[in-house]
């Protein structure tokens, strides 16, 4: 994993905010269990609501620590999401390789995303069930828990890399194909992201010159010398204010 | 729709049920047991509160977006919000809105509209109130930034430019620094604090002088002339004209104010939340809401509620002709007056606030010094206008820096407002606007680069109280003060036990969950 290694001297730490998009069980969550747990379960019940993990990145330079928003994949309203990636540094809209009415959905996720969240949001759209794919698994039991239809028969590859990736390019997102089930190419989605958040970004206020409007980060860290501990109640010198 | 759902919840019962024991499998389409309707702060507490405490909430929005009269706007949400106020009625709670754009005459430009996010209520939330504890415990705090609203300023309109923004000294040191205070007049200040910090056990200063003006009671019991009176009363935040200010309202504000001081660090006192004030929190609650289960239905509103008498449930009629059968039913008194034969709650008199959200084009820095050296670098900052004849109400002006993730680097926001109708209220918050700017001698002269101004309508003396008639509860308003009241926090502690019979103890005590806690 990408937070195995410990830096030996303090690196500056920041927080960013991730959301998950996409259709209903293309593995949202299965991935975010992969990346913060290592751990894969082959019949996952379907996220109700949302659900909120962390992780930390590790980077040669800093440390990124994911406030990662895990959403429901069946959410009815397309209520939900809003209040989610609002302020989100960075969004992972998931499609289904198996699945091209999965593409098609997430990529409604990055138009609404480019519409409506931060400017300068960084996006990787992430084809996951790579696995299903792979000659050596034929097995295709095991990702999808939340899809109670199963697929007919073994599943294939539906969507090609190529048709994928030419999208990616033309909207600028980072592109993943990924298996949560194996592990392949999870952690390099984080760490992606992790590098594509601008380094100026984790600093400042959105805005900043030429219109560029990266969402800041509200550093977890020293890094932000704005931020209040509400925890640092009762500490230092309370007496100050009153005493006088 | 939201039929739609329900019945396919209960189709997905099964696998539900196998996987593991979820926490809220709905058991009976029939029996959605709790449906809420709720559209701002406090109705985003109870909600997640309820949805945290094992309650199945709908959570319905008419709007397009959360927060409701606490909501933040880009600018193009804020002209489309400006528009539909514009046409609405003396009587709604936002009416006369509008929005001016002067034409920019530096370099300074508006950037891209989704690069602010401007509030609808830039609350102070101070360190010593029952908010912080509840945002605590509720773990909300984790998904929260706050920062320091760090000096209060009174800005002299009679004395000339430059001098005219004058700093509240705010603690022993300030005093002795204080060079524009006399011996006497230092004297008696700090005589001043030193009562305030414990006045509840000195009632015999204060008990029989409660009801007069501060003021008076400044001069007779501490020999404070009238020129010390105005930094004194900036503390207060109190949107009344000084002249009708009691002591008894004054006193346990200004403690707070003093008291609230180093408990998050050295210098400062009151904390704003980052991203659009009470904006922020409402979001919160509702991603908490949500983890709960919760559902959110945005752009969706009640037509009808009617209470069956058989067996006590209502039913709900939605803007789209569903329907939703529910055990409460909890709203806005607005809202929840237009619907449901709940009792008038607000047909008593009510006040009215002028507003405006000003963007400035520049950083105006000297309003943000450091409280203390290595602390926190404040993001906001409170400028209080005395009416110049002093018989009127004062203009607060509340300055956020682009720290605050309002507006971009190099602006700032100015959050203005005036206990007066907008006839009157507009015109002296333009002008408190135009004094507070010629103060700074800078090249280019600051600007407003965009400005929202509005009235807003403040329901009398119910702030907070929670007004019930057998199943349906109503939230009144937010109050027009500028300091998040511990009542509104009261007011969804007594719907949420109301609905739950839980003790008070557990109210927003949410234990944090496995999957929220830090490896750290």
């Amino acid at each position: 994993m990408t937070d195995s290694t410990t830096a030996s001297a303090p690196k500056p730490s920041s927080s960013v905010k991730l959301v998950l998009l996409g259709e209903a069980a293309v593995g949202k969550s299965s991935l975010v269990l992969r990346f913060v747990n290592n751990d894969f379960q082959p019949n996952k019940e379907p996220t109700i609501g949302a659900a909120f993990l962390t992780q930390k990145c590790q980077l040669p330079s800093r440390t990124i620590k994911f406030e990662i928003w895990d959403t429901a994949g069946q959410e009815r309203f397309a209520s939900l999401a809003p209040m989610y990636y609002r302020n989100a540094q960075s969004a992972l809209v998931v499609y289904d390789i198996t699945k091209p009415s999965s593409l098609v959905k997430a990529k409604h996720w990055v138009a609404e995303l480019q519409r409506q969240a931060s400017p300068g949001i960084v996006i990787a759209l992430v084809g996951n069930k790579l696995d299903l794919c792979d000659d050596d698994s034929p097995e295709d039991d095991a990702q999808d828990g939340e899809n109670v239809d199963g697929h007919e028969e073994e599943a294939v590859r539906k969507v090609s890399t190529a048709e994928a990736k030419a999208y990616a390019d033309e909207e600028s997102l980072l592109f993943y194909e990924t298996s949560a089930k194996t592990g392949h190419n999870v952690s390099e989605v984080f760490t992606a992201i992790a590098n594509a958040i601008p380094e100026t970004s984790l600093k400042g206020p959105r805005g900043g010159a030429g219109g560029g409007t990266q969402a800041a980060i509200s550093g977890g860290g020293g890094q932000d010398s704005s931020r209040v501990n509400l925890n640092a109640r009762g500490d230092a010198g309370a007496k100050e204010g009153c005493a006088c | 729709m939201v039929g739609d759902f329900l019945k396919d919840c209960h189709v997905a019962n099964d696998p539900l049920d196998q996987s593991k024991g979820q926490k809220q499998e709905i058991q009976d389409v029939d029996s959605f047991s709790r449906a809420n309707r709720l559209a701002m702060k406090k109705s985003a507490l109870i909600a997640g509160s309820l949805s945290r405490s094992g309650k199945r909430i709908l959570h319905l929005d008419p709007n397009e977006y959360y927060g409701g009269a606490e909501a933040a706007l880009s600018l193009a949400e804020a002209e489309s919000w400006a528009s539909r106020c514009a046409e609405a009625t003396d009587t709604a709670v936002f009416s006369h809105a509008s929005i001016t754009k002067p034409p920019p005459s530096g370099e300074k430009k508006l950037l891209s509209s989704r690069a602010y996010s401007l509030a609808l209520a830039p609350h102070l939330i101070y360190a010593k109130s029952n908010t912080v504890p509840a945002l605590v415990s509720s773990q909300c705090h984790n998904q929260l930034d706050f920062q320091a609203v760090g000096s209060w300023f009174v800005l002299d309109s009679a004395s000339n430019a430059q001098s005219g923004l004058i700093r509240v000294p705010s603690s022993r040191e300030d005093v002795f620094q204080d060079t524009a205070l006399s011996l006497k007049a230092k004297r008696g200040l700090m005589k001043f604090l030193r009562f305030v910090a414990n006045f509840e056990e000195q009632t015999e200063t204060w008990h029989d002088s409660k009801d007069t003006p501060f003021p008076a009671f400044l001069e007779q019991k501490f020999a404070l002339p009238a020129a010390s009176h105005g930094p004194i009363l900036a503390l207060t935040m109190s949107t009344a004209p000084s002249s009708t200010t009691s002591t008894g309202y004054a006193l346990p504000r200004i403690a707070q104010h003093l008291r609230s001081i180093g408990i998050f660090g050295p210098g400062f006192g009151a904390v704003l939340p980052k991203w659009g004030g009470l904006a922020e929190i409402a979001q919160v609650a509702c991603r908490a809401g949500a983890v709960g289960g919760g559902v959110y239905v945005l752009n969706k509103a009640i037509k009808e509620a009617t209470k069956s008498e058989e067996d006590n449930r209502i039913t709900l009629k939605l803007s789209d002709a569903e329907q939703v059968s529910t055990t409460w039913l909890c709203g806005s008194a607005e809202t929840m007056q237009t619907i449901s034969p709940a009792p008038d709650a607000s047909s008593g008199s009510s006040a009215t606030v002028s507003r405006s959200i000003s963007v400035i084009s520049s950083p105006l820095s000297a309003l943000f010094p450091s409280t203390s050296e290595g602390g926190v670098t404040p993001a906001g900052a409170v400028v209080v206008v005395p009416s110049s004849n002093n018989d009127g109400p004062p203009v607060h002006i509340l300055v956020h820096t682009s720290e605050a993730g309002e507006c971009p680097m190099n602006q700032c926001v100015a959050y203005a407002s005036v206990a007066l109708s907008s006839d009157v209220g507009y015109a002296q918050i333009d002008q408190a606007i135009a004094n507070m700017l010629s103060n700074f001698d800078q090249e280019p002269t600051p600007e407003v680069l965009w400005r929202l101004q509005y009235q807003q309508r403040i329901p009398a003396a119910t702030d907070g109280a929670v007004l019930m008639d057998g199943s349906f509860i109503s939230l009144p308003a937010m109050a027009g003060d500028l300091v998040l009241a511990d009542s509104v926090l009261n007011g969804v502690q007594q719907a949420w036990q109301s609905i739950t019979n839980e003790d008070e103890n557990m109210f927003m005590k949410f234990t944090s969950r496995s999957e929220m806690e830090d490896e750290e």
